[in-house]
């Protein structure tokens, strides 16, 4: 099943909270409230954190398993682990109308 | 993915830009056609621009005034949508015919939204102060629709129509627009003026919301929106955004005619100019918005349970008839036990 972004959700990475989580994730520190992105639909805002906003740069018609494959060489995490954490944030996605699986 | 400590965007999302004050109607409830303020000259006007998008703002919805009295704003749409913004409007509707409609679609307008405050023709035509106005704007919607352009009807709720709110979304829906906006009644500009005549009392508000909310839960055939903070009382989230209380200053801010930036359209308090100030040193550093961002409840408020989903409700109804934007919201109907 492919992963398309909502055409009508508007975005943009937030640069200085990323340099932010990128320099804490260096230093081995939990980045994981720190908002990274914004997303904007139908007057509401959703802000994801750098996990969640390199998993929303890949849905451009990826499979789950290829999202998957490449973050694996971004992040520190057991493969199984990641697999798990970017089916649920996908499918949170999904039932909030910022992507579609086609 | 919605609990980042206080998060707080590097710049607004969307900009509301008033980009005339001249309007071709005559509405009881206007806050803006008396407005003595300037117009900017388009070539001020896309320096401005280009500086928003620089900012990382993503969309613009242009407003006024009757934004289409502005000969330019095909240009003004255009070079907003050149840079990469998403493009929208709130008009009347009375300019709209299908080469009209035409032309806001080739000028990247993608959602054009139009104000009906009834589903009765004459109700609509004595609110609005035009007759004839309730034919055009109906026509508008279904010219928008064949151009490819997404509509809503934004409904501003008072007097002449609260107790029609199942009428008012057969209405949208007959006429097939995406979103049906209900607005709450603000008292400004005129709106303050008239708002014996126009305003709810708290109790009519709360049977308003009461069945408003009863409505868009049956209701899968349309979007509608409640923008309203107060309705937490009703154990209602506004939406599913992380943004609580009003979004004016946390989502979005408004740019009048003249270039002054205010927290919202309905908040005349000026933070600065999109002529003169860097847009993300304003957003950031603006005392002003820093204070509606960190309201402190005062009154029934400071022993309201829903404080933190509705944070004393609309900011701008707080100041318009209290003068303190931390005061609870005059439409609130909690009594205190
Ligand atoms: S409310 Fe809008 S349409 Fe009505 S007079 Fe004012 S600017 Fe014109
Ligand atoms: S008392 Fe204040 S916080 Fe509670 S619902 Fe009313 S306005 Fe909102």
């Amino acid at each position: 099943m492919k992963i398309f972004r909502n055409p009508d959700v508007m975005w943009r990475e937030e640069d200085e909270y990323k340099s932010r989580a990128y320099e804490g994730l260096e230093k081995g520190e939990d980045v994981e409230k720190i908002g990274t992105s914004v997303l904007y639909l139908n007057g509401m805002m959703l802000s994801l954190n750098i996990l969640g906003t390199e998993i929303w740069k890949r849905c451009e018609g990826s499979m789950l398993d290829e999202i998957v494959s490449e973050l694996a060489g971004i992040f520190d995490v057991e493969p199984i682990v990641l697999k798990k954490d970017a089916e649920a944030f996908i499918a949170e996605l999904k039932e909030k109308g910022y992507v579609r699986y086609g | 993915m919605s609990d980042m400590d206080d998060f707080l965007p590097g710049a607004p999302l969307t900009i509301n830009w008033a980009v005339t004050n001249k309007c071709n109607f005559k509405c009881s409830h206007c806050y803006s056609r008396n407005d003595p303020s300037d117009e900017l000259d388009i070539n001020v006007l896309f320096k401005c621009i280009e500086g928003v998008a620089k900012a990382g703002v993503l969309s613009i919805n242009f407003g006024g005034g009757e934004p289409l009295l502005r000969k330019d704003l095909m240009e003004i749409a255009k070079f907003s949508s050149q840079n990469s913004m998403r493009v929208s409007m709130n008009s009347n509707g009375f300019l709209i015919d299908s080469g009209k409609a035409a032309e806001l679609k080739d000028s990247g307008f993608s959602k054009v939204g139009i104000s009906i405050d009834s589903h009765m023709p004459d109700k609509h035509d004595n609110f609005r102060g035009i007759k004839g106005s309730y034919e055009r704007a109906v026509k508008a919607i279904s010219c928008l629709s064949e151009a490819g352009i997404e509509t809503s009807i934004s409904t501003v709720i008072c007097k002449i129509n609260h107790n029609d709110v199942d009428a008012l979304i057969e209405f949208a829906i007959k006429n097939k627009v995406k979103n049906l906006n209900f607005h709450n009644f603000k008292c400004s500009g005129l709106g303050y003026s008239n708002k014996d005549k126009l305003d709810l009392t708290a109790e009519e508000w709360r049977d308003f919301y009461l069945h408003a909310l009863k409505a868009k839960h049956k209701t899968e055939d349309i979007d509608i929106s409640l923008d309203d903070p107060v309705i937490a009382l009703l154990g209602a989230n506004k939406n599913d955004s992380m943004v609580k209380g009003s979004i004016c200053g946390k989502l979005s801010l408004n740019i009048k005619s003249n270039g002054d930036i205010t927290p919202c359209g309905f908040i005349p308090m000026v933070i600065g100019s999109i002529i003169k100030d860097d847009l993300k040193d304003l957003w950031i550093n603006s005392p002003v918005l820093e204070r509606m961002r960190k309201k402190t409840p005062k009154g029934k408020c400071v022993t309201c349970d829903h404080y933190t989903e509705c944070l004393g409700g609309c900011t701008a109804r707080a100041i318009a008839l209290t003068g303190d934007m931390n005061n609870p919201d005059p439409h609130c109907w909690r009594h205190e036990s």
